[in-house]
């Protein structure tokens, strides 16, 4: 039968008016009206004819969509029974029903939380379809169609690609399981011919809505096969990267953690993210980056629309620190900076500290773990007195003493703006504790503070 | 570096859904935000509305609302404590961590110290073997050479084994730091279960603070309904009770109207049931009545029904004859439309050709008038050309016929005188005398009668008289009808034109009389003189006769008004005047309309002038002139016979000598003796 056939039987169907809903002859008491002898007969055992189509449009639905040309009540009928198991060349662009795509997200991954995907299931689906399929991406053995015929049907709806690892290509292995996806790294950790990664460049600029990037080089759970190479992020991964994220426009956030990225990736990087027109945050978390990378990142910021910087756990020193506190001096743009655990030291803390009396924008500052001393609790205090934009300030785990408390309590107690600050393990006395929930409380009244 | 950033989780506020995503999942929910927030604040207005004593509620709210602040006070210091705790693990982990590298670079620093120390050393001591080679090579003996070889050999070895201890060393620091780093791990590890129990601690016992939260503030709203329900309850039972006992009254005052009404329906039951008996008796008798007039009007109904059947019948028969008729006439109508439409195509057309041939007509008849014109013209031109013609034809006649006339008189003379011998008498002659056509008096017309009339009176009285003598002929007197004619001028006045009343007015009296009378003549028919004599004639005799009747009544005081015509009878007179006079009058006037306003010649008396003129010689003086001719014709021809003689003895007489002339010539003539030409000669000239 064609299908013109199908949808005029419909038609006609629906204009009899008789088109009982299905989940109404559930009910096999009610149902049986007709032969009162035969307890098992029940109207529900004859389908309606149009059920019968519909059934049939969706066994056939892989040859013939037919979809948006149902009445809205027998498209929902359709998309309810649809298997998760059809083509994505098909539904991709054709189905934009929630529903079913949920049903294809939960029949494919045991935990989803819709919520992070703006509620869409269907973009989640195909993020997660996408990211799946880079990070299982090996270099040289698997062929890039397998990316390139993905990107038509998600290009639409691809938002954020958290990429949690990547694999480096094989080389001389001849097994390779599936589980365990660390057996392409052999044991004799010889420099090999290349070991880069996926190529981004032949992605990014195929996705027009791509907001947010997050990249790992590595290998996730490679267990006791470890080995150094497997967390090996090469020059040449950083050039297509960074010429990748040059090409894409769209992004808004970019996120490289713990890749091993050093002062001269970072600078390269860096480099190809100058004037970026939509960048807003940049994050190099858990990486190598140090003074030289520090200073690039510092042009960077006047260079960009920056909100927020995260560089923690980096080894950022009193030069690096300074050149960013030398940018903070004009930026107007950023509003949060995330220094934990660097080697900033007084050096650095004095300067960014003098760089907070100039800035107007800055509103959270980490400074968690930077080996600063009493001097910079002096500075911080004198910027404190100046400043009435920051609202959270970060301490702990620098070595204040107890001088360096009382001069940052009573910087603290002229500003009008802070609302936390956390001195723990500053070995700061109780008293300037004390105070600190003191200006806590007294900034409560703030609707946007954030306790 | 297990431990999420506490930055991570601080994500900015991510907007709302909007409608006009472009994302139709998130405009779905939109959609269902709004709709729900929308229920919410109707079931809100709606308590609001239910709800009487709004201020004790708007306390009991408060009372509530405050429990939520609270509840949300308390659930935000939990919150922090809760993370505070959490977070205490992650920043005691940074602070090892930090420790862990101030350590580490410690460690480091002292590692490079030493191994600085150590590379010194050690090239030291190269620098001290290769010295010692160079000593070597100068030692000669093979003794002192191999002392050298050992002592470097010893060296070497000291190096080595320096090396190999501080190899050893940094293998045992590995070591160490590996297991530091296993170690680490577990801590690490430890940190993390740590962390997460915490995390679930403070899960469980936010939860359960949730729980307690929302079961006090569930309290809260249920003791708020609560004294509400009981409040409204009381409300209700106090309402219902004061419902029934109204009730109640009104069944009793409804009881106490209903016995009322009941005695009052019984009274009235009764007094209409006599009634209806009466009105029944009354009813009865009517309707037989009626009965029998209704059987009269079935009859006559019946009766009626079949004639006007009948006459339905009639009707429709007719009517059908009338339809046909109708039908009939109908197509009739039609074609005499069509006819007269026919007709009226042809009227129309006939109108046109009828037009032009009128247009045509009438151009003729102007230019025939204009021809009658011209003709009349040329007509009078004419005539006046043959007057004069005629009177100098009549002039040359005349003067031939005088001539004539003469010269027969003449003859006639000199016949009696010289022939005859007798005196001649010349007959009377008067037409010798005369010379011209015979003139004619022409009539006068009335108005130049009457204005001669008129003016009479300005001549003297002997003109008069005489004349009056002399008109006594037409057998009135000219007085007479100049009176008559005044008083026609004044009494006939009406017959007149006002217009020309006025235009005379300002002449004298005369000619103002004479206009005036002019158009009364031409009003009563009265064109020439005689015709005004007769009416005078006829008035006379009328008044004459009017007067012999009123002679009986008076005597004949009024002998100089007895002339006249009394005002009061002429009219009278006048129409009897009219219808005696005016049928001649009308053949006369086309008489006179014939000639054209040309003169008629009286040619009667022309013959007789003529004959007159012709008979000068009387009939006894012919037969004289003839036999006097026949005796002169005697005497003619013994004359010419005479005459003939004459000539022959004349002719005779002149043969006679010219017979003598011819004979002398012959004889007295030489040239007879010789011939002319002579026979011989002639035969001389043969060759």
């Amino acid at each position: 039968m064609t299908t013109t056939n199908f949808t005029e039987k419909l038609k006609s169907s629906r204009r009899t008016g008789s088109m009982r809903p299905v989940n109404a002859a559930a009910d096999g008491r009610k149902m049986r009206s007709i032969i009162a002898e035969d307890s098992e007969w029940s109207l529900e055992l004859v389908p309606l004819l149009t059920t019968l189509c519909l059934q049939h449009i969706i066994k056939h639905f892989r040859e013939k969509p037919i979809l948006d040309e149902l009445t809205p009540k027998y498209k929902a009928y359709v998309l309810q029974r649809l298997p998760t198991s059809l083509p994505l060349t098909i539904t991709a662009n054709l189905i934009s029903d929630e529903s079913y795509w949920k049903r294809c997200c939960e029949g494919r991954w045991a935990v989803s939380d819709v919520s992070t995907y703006d509620n869409s299931w269907k973009r989640m689906f195909f993020e997660r379809h996408l990211e799946n399929i880079i990070e299982f991406f090996i270099p040289d053995a698997t062929d890039t169609k397998t990316v390139l015929d993905v990107v038509p049907l998600c290009r639409n709806y691809v938002k954020r690609l958290k990429v949690s690892q990547l694999l480096p290509p094989i080389r001389e292995s001849p097994r390779f399981d599936e589980d365990d996806r660390s057996d392409c790294a052999s044991d004799t950790g010889s420099e090999g011919p290349s070991m880069d990664h996926f190529d981004f460049r032949i992605l990014l600029d195929k996705l027009p809505n791509l907001e947010e990037l997050n990249v790992v080089y590595g290998v996730k759970g490679c267990g006791m096969n470890f080995e150094w190479n497997l967390f090996e992020f090469t020059f040449r991964d950083c050039e297509f990267l960074a010429k990748a994220l040059h090409s894409c426009k769209t992004l808004q956030v970019f996120r490289i953690h713990r890749s091993k990225v050093d002062d001269e990736k970072c600078c390269l990087l860096v480099s190809q993210l100058l004037d970026h027109p939509s960048l807003q945050e940049l994050d190099f978390s858990h990486n190598h980056i140090s003074d030289r990378g520090a200073r690039a990142i510092g042009k960077l910021l006047n260079r960009s629309q920056l909100k927020r910087l995260v560089v923690c756990n980096n080894q950022i020193r009193g030069p690096g620190a300074q050149a960013l506190a030398h940018a903070l001096y004009k930026n107007i743009t950023l509003l949060s900076l995330n220094l934990r655990l660097n080697r900033i030291g007084d050096e650095g803390g004095q300067a960014l500290a003098q760089a907070l009396v100039k800035n107007k924008t800055l509103v959270n500052l980490h400074l968690g773990g930077n080996n600063m001393t009493e001097p910079m609790a002096v500075a911080l205090s004198q910027a404190l007195v100046e400043n009435c934009t920051l609202k959270n300030l970060n301490l702990s785990n620098n070595k204040l003493g107890v001088d360096g408390g009382k001069v940052l309590e009573e910087g603290m107690s002229h500003n009008s703006s802070l609302v936390e600050c956390d001195i723990r393990l500053t070995d700061v006395s109780q008293d300037s504790e004390y105070s600190r929930q003191h200006a806590k409380i007294k900034h409560k009244h703030d609707p946007s503070a954030k306790v | 570096m297990l431990q999420p950033e506490p930055f991570a989780g601080e994500e900015a506020d991510e907007p709302g859904p909007s409608v006009e995503s472009k994302n139709q999942a998130e405009r779905i929910t939109a959609r269902r935000l709004r709709i729900a927030a929308r229920n919410e604040t109707k079931t809100r207005q709606e308590l609001g509305e239910d709800s009487q004593g709004k201020e004790d509620i708007q306390e009991e709210t408060r009372k509530s609302q405050k429990e939520v602040e609270k509840s949300k006070r308390h659930m935000v210091k939990l919150q922090s404590d809760g993370l505070e705790l959490v977070t205490n693990i992650q920043v005691a982990v940074d602070a090892r961590e930090s420790d862990r590298r101030t350590e580490l670079e410690e460690e480091c620093r002292l590692r490079r110290e030493k191994l600085e120390n150590e590379a010194k050393s050690s090239q030291e001591k190269f620098e001290e073997i290769t010295r010692k080679w160079t000593d070597a090579k100068m030692k000669q003996s093979p003794l002192d050479l191999r002392d050298a070889m050992n002592s470097q050999q010893q060296l070497c070895e000291q190096i080595l084994g320096d090396k190999n201890k501080l190899i050893s060393e940094l293998q045992q620091e590995l070591k160490a730091s590996d297991d530091h780093y296993v170690k680490d791990l577990k801590r690490q590890a430890k940190d993390i279960d740590l962390l997460i129990e915490r995390m679930e601690e403070q899960i469980s016992s936010l939860k359960k603070s949730y729980r307690e939260d929302l079961q006090q503030i569930e309290n809260s709203f249920d003791e708020e309904r609560r004294t509400l329900l009981t409040k409204h309850r009381k409300k209700w039972g106090h309402q219902m009770k004061e419902q029934s006992e109204k009730e109640l009254r009104n069944m009793m005052q409804g009881l106490s109207l209903l016995e009322e009404h009941e005695d009052l329906l019984q009274k009235l039951r009764v007094w209409k049931a006599e009634e209806y008996n009466t009105d029944k008796i009354r009813m009865d008798t009517e309707v037989q009545n009626l009965r029998k007039k209704l059987q009269e009007v079935k009859f006559n109904c019946h009766l009626n029904e079949e004639k006007l059947d009948y006459k339905y019948e009639v009707l429709k028969k007719r009517e059908e004859e009338n339809a046909i008729l109708k039908s009939h006439l109908k197509r009739k109508i039609i074609r005499m439309q069509d006819v007269l439409n026919n007709l009226k195509s042809k009227c129309a057309s006939q109108e046109k050709q009828l037009k032009t041939e009128e247009q045509s007509l009438r151009n003729d008849y102007t230019r025939i008038k204009q021809q009658y014109i011209d003709m009349q013209k040329k007509a009078r031109h004419f005539a006046a050309l043959d007057a004069e013609r005629f009177e100098k034809l009549w002039l040359i006649n005349e003067d031939e016929v005088k001539a004539l006339a003469h010269r027969v008189l003449e003859t006639d003379r000199i016949i009696h005188e010289q022939q005859l011998g007798l005196a001649w008498v010349s007959p009377p002659l008067p037409f010798m005398e005369r010379s011209g056509p015979i003139e004619h008096k022409t009539l006068r017309t009335a108005s130049q009668a009457a204005a001669d009339t008129l003016h009479e009176e300005t001549r003297g009285d002997l003109v008069e008289e005489s004349e009056g003598l002399g008109d006594t002929a037409s057998g009135v007197n000219r007085r007479t009808v100049k009176r008559i004619l005044e008083l026609l001028c004044d009494e006939l006045g009406f017959l007149v034109e006002s217009k020309l009343l006025k235009l005379v007015s300002h002449l004298e009296k005369n000619d103002e009389s004479l206009i005036k009378l002019d158009a009364i003549f031409s009003a009563i028919g009265i064109e020439s003189e005689k015709d005004v004599y007769t009416m005078a004639e006829f008035l006379m005799n009328y008044r004459q006769h009017g007067r012999e009747q009123r002679e009986l009544m008076e005597e004949e005081e009024t002998t100089n008004n007895s002339d006249f015509i009394h005002h009061n009878d002429l009219l009278v007179a006048l129409k009897e005047f009219t219808a005696q006079y005016c049928r001649p009058h009308g053949v006369q006037a086309s008489q006179k309309s014939s000639v054209l306003g040309l003169i008629m010649r009286d040619d009667s008396e022309d013959a007789a002038h003529w004959e007159s003129i012709a008979n000068v010689i009387p009939e006894s003086k012919f037969r004289l002139w003839s036999a006097l001719d026949t005796a002169i014709n005697k005497y003619h021809t013994v004359l010419t016979e005479r005459a003939e003689l004459l000539v022959e003895t004349q002719n005779v007489q002149q043969q006679n000598t010219e017979l003598r002339q011819l004979l002398h010539l012959y004889t007295t003539s030489k040239a007879n003796a010789e011939p002319e030409m002579q026979p011989t000669r002639m035969r001389q000239f043969p060759m």
